[in-house]
């Protein structure tokens, strides 16, 4: 494809304007051809950063006097679940995983991984049991939210082993950035994932196939991907 | 790097240490424009309300989702209201009614006049540019680009509505986003 092509594409995509097949192939493209390719990521910046400008184009207007002290009330207290999270994620954003069972998330976190396999299970079962809860598949997996909760899980069975040499990477998609949050490997086809984190503040989640060394930059080599 | 936006960077650390205050500046900051752009997106203040409260609260408590590295954090946060709204207005499925109101580039309802005075005056010259780069495109570039960006609709809604084929709103597309990428750019 040539690069006015995919200029076209991306273009589409920082406006949130591309559906079916076009939509199909920026995925693609943005997980196999851009980050290795100087001009695309350099188009695609400028385009991302155009786009947010253009929300000034619409006329400012005052939200209603009760937003604020409505999100005051949501706000809470700063987690510090949330907190250290956020702490650590710069330096080891897999530790944002918690309560995993069957995964190689962490050398530290691997010994007493059976034991962290049930626990996570009976969270699962716990969680899972209310009304609200929402079942997104991403592929083999499932995530597993309920909405004003702060964390989710990702379980599935069947799933299949990443190709020799890589895991699965996990990202969350927000605003157009991606953000990676670990990467874990299932065990005899088995993941249970709890993560400290709420699924409804982002649009997206991804699913990649890559090196175990990855910890950010772009998702390549997407393998599943679903709209949270 | 414009002052406003090293402010913008200042406030956006505090925030992810859990400062409230924080938190209340950058409401302060970025409120009218995420409401209106919002409001100019789903075209029902209900829908406009919760946008914008759910972006407030995901910046709240997702703050690492903003990567410094990426661009001001006024085009990140304006994108997550733009694409929150999008979402909206796709998920409620009544697109046809807002975008012919999106398209005609009149506001939904009046701006606030006091624009200059208040909350987000920093932000009124920037304002100010991207409303007079809109004006550098030809009017059928910014047809597509406002009824993409404004009206929530995707490229094939765009053609089928505009009876012109994919490829031409796709060519007009980047056409547009690269002469607002120079205009912008150079007023930088």
């Amino acid at each position: 494809m040539e690069h006015e092509a995919i200029e076209e594409l991306l273009a589409g995509y920082v406006l949130r304007a591309l559906s079916g097949e076009d939509a199909r192939e920026a995925d693609r493209l943005l997980s196999e051809h851009v980050p290795a390719c100087s001009r695309c990521r350099e188009a695609l910046g400028g385009f991302q950063e155009v786009a947010g400008e253009l929300g000034l184009g619409a006329p400012p207007v005052s939200p209603p006097e009760v937003l604020l002290p409505r999100l005051h009330r949501e706000l809470g207290e700063p987690s510090p679940r949330r907190r250290s999270s956020f702490l650590l994620a710069s330096a080891a954003s897999f530790v944002l995983i918690v309560g995993l069972a069957g995964l190689a998330v962490s050398q530290n976190l691997r010994a007493n991984h059976l034991a962290q396999r049930a626990s996570a299970l009976a969270d699962l079962a716990n969680f899972s049991r209310q009304p609200d809860t929402s079942w997104v598949p991403v592929g083999p997996v499932t995530a597993v939210a309920r909405p004003g909760v702060q964390n989710f899980y990702i379980e599935g069975h069947d799933v299949p082993d990443p190709a020799p040499g890589t895991v699965y990477h996990l990202w969350l998609v927000s605003g157009g950035q991606a953000k990676h949050i670990g990467w874990f490997r299932p065990e005899g086809g088995f993941v249970v994932l709890e993560l400290a984190l709420d699924p409804n503040l982002y649009d997206e989640i991804v699913i990649t196939e890559q090196p175990e060394g990855v910890t950010g930059g772009v998702p390549q080599n997407v393998r599943w991907r679903a709209p949270v | 790097m414009r002052e406003d936006d090293r402010d913008d960077l200042e406030l956006h650390r505090r925030l992810s240490a859990g400062d409230r205050s924080a938190f209340d500046e950058l409401y302060r900051r970025y409120a009218r424009s995420s409401y209106g752009l919002a409001l100019r997106i789903t075209g029902q203040e209900v829908l406009a309300q919760d946008v914008v409260h759910d972006a407030f609260l995901a910046l709240w408590r997702a703050p690492e989702a903003y990567d410094p590295a990426r661009g001001p954090f006024r085009t990140f946060f304006l994108s997550l209201v733009h694409h929150r709204a999008v979402d909206t207005v796709r998920r409620e499925e009544r697109l046809r009614k807002r975008t012919e109101r999106a398209a005609n580039l009149e506001p939904v309802r009046d701006e606030d006049v006091a624009e200059a005075v208040v909350d987000e005056s920093f932000l009124s010259g920037r304002r100010k540019e991207v409303r007079e780069a809109l004006l550098t495109l030809s009017p059928e570039q910014r047809q597509v680009l406002e009824m993409a960006y404004f009206g929530g609709m995707t490229q094939v809604a765009i053609a089928e509505r505009l009876g012109i084929p994919l490829g031409t709103v796709k060519t007009r597309t980047l056409a547009a986003l690269r002469k607002l990428r120079g205009v912008l750019g150079r007023e930088d």
